[in-house]
């Protein structure tokens, strides 16, 4: 629906994204992809993940006009190439033995902050609206320093703890004494958190352009620590509740029979009751709020973003879509891929004042693949 | 004709137009003053569902439309190349797509279930020795600095299980490296295992079980059959292209939670480490029928294993004054507990918690050494 209003004399109009994608046609598209990957060992992957992206960038118009995944399949081989040879590297290293593996995850720590930018920049060269490319500054300086702070932190908690265990191995001289000094670093970690998530998000969103237009974004370190505030209550919240419904039933079986056992038996029915709704929700609270948080605090050249995702169906959709891709064997996972990409694209949309006409496109260089996939074979998902 | 959207590439605007070609393949817009271009020069994207196609002309700009059967139809008159659009052909063909799901099932399946564990043998059996000395180096550091403490087996003992470790070893080929340890095993509690290098540590609690030496040596011949099946060195290569296979599978699927792929690989990895508790529980049973060993013992121990970790048998031991010193009143305990677990669980229904265990049911490897 757009819905239209004049404010100070410019047109305001609210462009909703739409998603075309079905799920049956990208089913074709998907087993296709899978069966061609097995059969040429893993190299077709390339071309198959650039059709992937293309149906679905293809498949999100915003008035009127597609969405385009531009990327190289050879490209992205040769990355994929260079980190597969890194990650079995990595892994026997850390077969070998730890010391040789704590040494290779060391260097390739060093090194996320610089595969996090490649990233940002591979991806964003390579969407292209209306036949005007996104872009990235790729400002390495700055990311590493958003990143000193977290890992100077990061690196005295584990030197810390590795220092208390040494102690405790060695020394047998009465109880080790714990230090009050872990609680402190860990205390100090997670109220850096927001704020780290904060920089990091401003970082790739300032840094992004669509043509020669900056982004800007409006959010502030307060929304991301309110946004953690009101996780960590509703967390209280349900432990409170758990715990009475637990010790109800404690004492319930307790009247019952005296055996220990007979309470273990349910255990784990128990925890499955518990812990299942537990997680989904955390999930998908944190999924929705940092989306919406994310897209309601974007401005390109005046045209604002909007998102407006729900937890509570963000919950039935995750539910569903595991449930659904674990019940066939992973058959369902285009249908779980096609749906969540249509209610993200029916609740986000664009204000736009007047027309979005107006973009002057800029010359770019192509971004080389492999910052992307090593992020990818890492398992770092990092696009918008 | 062909309708769609005008892009020039230097500005965002929009220009509704309608694309036409002839039959000397040149191609133009009717709304927009310039030249015709050749149908060579210019750039169709490849056909993917119903997806726009965009056409990139040599200046840079760009003709995106929704009408994918008059593009099907103008490359088919303009363009010889037979392989525009073959994927989509394969994509959008339904029996071949049910093949694909038919044939893609069947190869996954036969490769989790056979192909790793074979080509995972073939590897380990191929690579040099040293390769297992490498591996799990300080293992048993790191475990008695967690759990192990000196065993309290006495000198004697020990030598004599060391001896009947050795008289084991004179039939067995390139077992020149393999050597006995014995650990007091704490949380551990009874239990036996080899390491890579070639190391067998039983606890004291294990020892402690047994009444027959023979029942020791039957555990011991379990511990070689790993060995002698390299089967650290296999349960890495396994794990490893386990990883690859489902990274290969799944591609780059940021929708799927970790717990949809988690469960899948925790179940196939329990598979592979049941199959190789079975493979050494074989290579016991061999060794014990070749050499006139009854097989009951591996039976008996296993039981007495299973109820050692009863609530039962710990109180038990702990009532004993001399902490577990003397030996009948110990066998008295753990017979009593084997006794009392046999007359509780008669059930055979398999749970569905074992399929996610390391190792085989019990009844089931019991069961085995009892028939033959």
């Amino acid at each position: 629906m757009e819905s239209t209003n004049i404010e100070n004399g410019t047109n305001i109009v609210n462009k909703p994204f739409e998603f075309t994608g079905k799920a049956g046609e990208f089913f074709g598209i998907w087993i296709v992809n899978v069966a061609l990957t097995i059969l040429t060992l893993g190299i077709y992957s390339a071309w198959a993940k650039v059709r992937t992206n293309q149906y679905f960038y293809g498949n999100t118009l915003l008035d009127g006009s597609s969405f385009r995944y531009t990327a190289n399949p050879k490209q992205i081989l040769k990355g994929r190439i260079i980190a597969f040879i890194v990650f079995m590297l990595y892994f026997a290293a850390s077969n070998v033995s730890p010391f040789f593996g704590a040494g290779a995850f060391f260097i390739l720590m060093l090194l996320v902050p610089a595969f996090l930018v490649m990233s940002m920049a591979f991806r964003l060269k390579n969407s292209v609206y209306r036949n005007v490319r996104f872009n990235f500054d790729k400002n390495f300086s700055s990311v590493y320093k958003i990143f000193a702070i977290p890992v100077v932190v990061m690196s005295a908690y584990i030197f810390v703890v590795s220092q208390f265990q040494e102690s405790i191995a060695s020394g047998a001289n009465g109880k080790p004494e714990f230090p009050i000094f872990v609680f402190v670093l860990l205390g100090i970690i997670a109220l850096m958190a927001p704020w780290w998530e904060f920089m990091i998000t401003n970082f790739r969103v300032k840094h992004s352009k669509y043509g020669n237009a900056d982004f800007s974004f409006s959010a502030t370190t307060k929304n991301y620590y309110w946004l953690y505030i009101k996780m960590v209550l509703v967390l209280i919240a349900i432990s409170v509740v758990v715990g009475l419904v637990a010790t109800g039933i404690a004492a319930l079986f307790k009247s019952e029979t005296a055996d220990p056992s007979e309470i273990m038996q349910y255990m784990p029915v128990l925890m499955f009751i518990i812990i299942v709704p537990f997680y989904l929700w955390l999930f998908a609270y944190l999924a929705t709020k940092r989306t919406n948080l994310l897209y309601n605090n974007i401005d390109i050249a005046g045209h604002k973003t909007q998102s407006d995702l729900k937890t509570g169906y963000m919950m039935y959709l995750y539910f569903t879509n595991t449930l659904g891709i674990l019940l066939t064997l992973g058959l369902l996972m285009p249908w779980a891929k096609i749906r969540t990409a249509r209610y993200r694209a029916s609740v986000t949309s664009v204000n736009v004042v007047g027309d979005l006409s107006q973009f002057v496109a800029i010359q770019t260089d192509h971004q080389a693949a492999l910052g992307e996939e090593m992020g990818e074979m890492f398992d770092m998902d990092l696009g918008f | 004709m062909i309708k769609g959207s005008y892009f020039s590439g230097e500005t965002s605007d929009k220009k509704d137009v309608s694309l036409y070609y002839k039959e000397d393949g040149f191609v133009g817009f009717y709304e927009l003053n310039i030249d015709d271009v050749n149908f060579n020069d210019i750039n169709i994207s490849s056909r993917l569902g119903n997806t726009p196609r965009y056409i990139n002309f040599p200046d840079g700009s760009q003709f995106e439309t929704l009408d994918n059967v008059a593009i099907d139809d103008m490359v088919k008159k303009l363009a010889n190349d037979p392989l525009h659009g073959l994927a989509h052909k394969l994509e959008s063909t339904k029996s071949f797509i049910l093949f694909t799901v038919v044939a893609v099932i069947l190869f996954g399946w036969l490769f989790v279930q056979y192909g790793i564990p074979a080509f995972s043998k073939q590897i380990a059996e191929l690579l040099p020795e040293e390769a297992s000395q490498y591996m799990g180096q300080g293992v048993l550091d790191a475990m008695d600095k967690g759990f192990f403490s000196e065993s309290k087996l006495t000198k004697k003992r020990q030598n004599e299980l060391t001896q009947l470790f050795n008289s084991l070893l004179k039939n067995i080929e390139g077992s020149k490296n393999y050597q006995l340890k014995f650990r007091l095993g704490g949380k551990i509690k009874a239990n036996a295992f080899a390491l890579p290098d070639g190391t067998i540590v039983f606890t004291d609690e294990l020892i402690n079980l047994a009444e027959n030496d023979l029942e020791i040596a039957a555990i011991m011949l379990h511990e070689i059959g790993h060995l002698k099946n390299h089967h650290s060195l296999r349960a890495t290569i396994q794990q490893f292209s386990l990883g690859m296979f489902v990274m290969v599978v799944t591609g780059d699927v940021s929708t799927s939670s970790s717990i949809i792929t988690a469960i899948p690989v925790m179940l196939v990895e329990s598979g592979f480490s049941q199959g190789m508790e079975t493979e050494a529980d074989n290579y016991s049973l061999e060794y014990m029928k070749k050499h006139k060993i009854e097989p009951n013992h591996f039976a008996t121990m296993m039981e007495k294993l299973e109820a050692s970790y009863s609530m039962e048998y710990q109180v038990c031991m702990d009532s004993l004054s001399d902490k577990g010193n003397n030996r009948l009143k110990r066998i008295k305990c753990i017979n009593d507990a084997v006794q009392l677990s046999k007359s509780e669980s008669n059930d055979n229904d398999k749970s569905a918690m074992d399929y996610f265990s390391t190792h085989p049911s019990s009844k089931e490897r019991i069961d085995r050494f009892r028939q033959k």
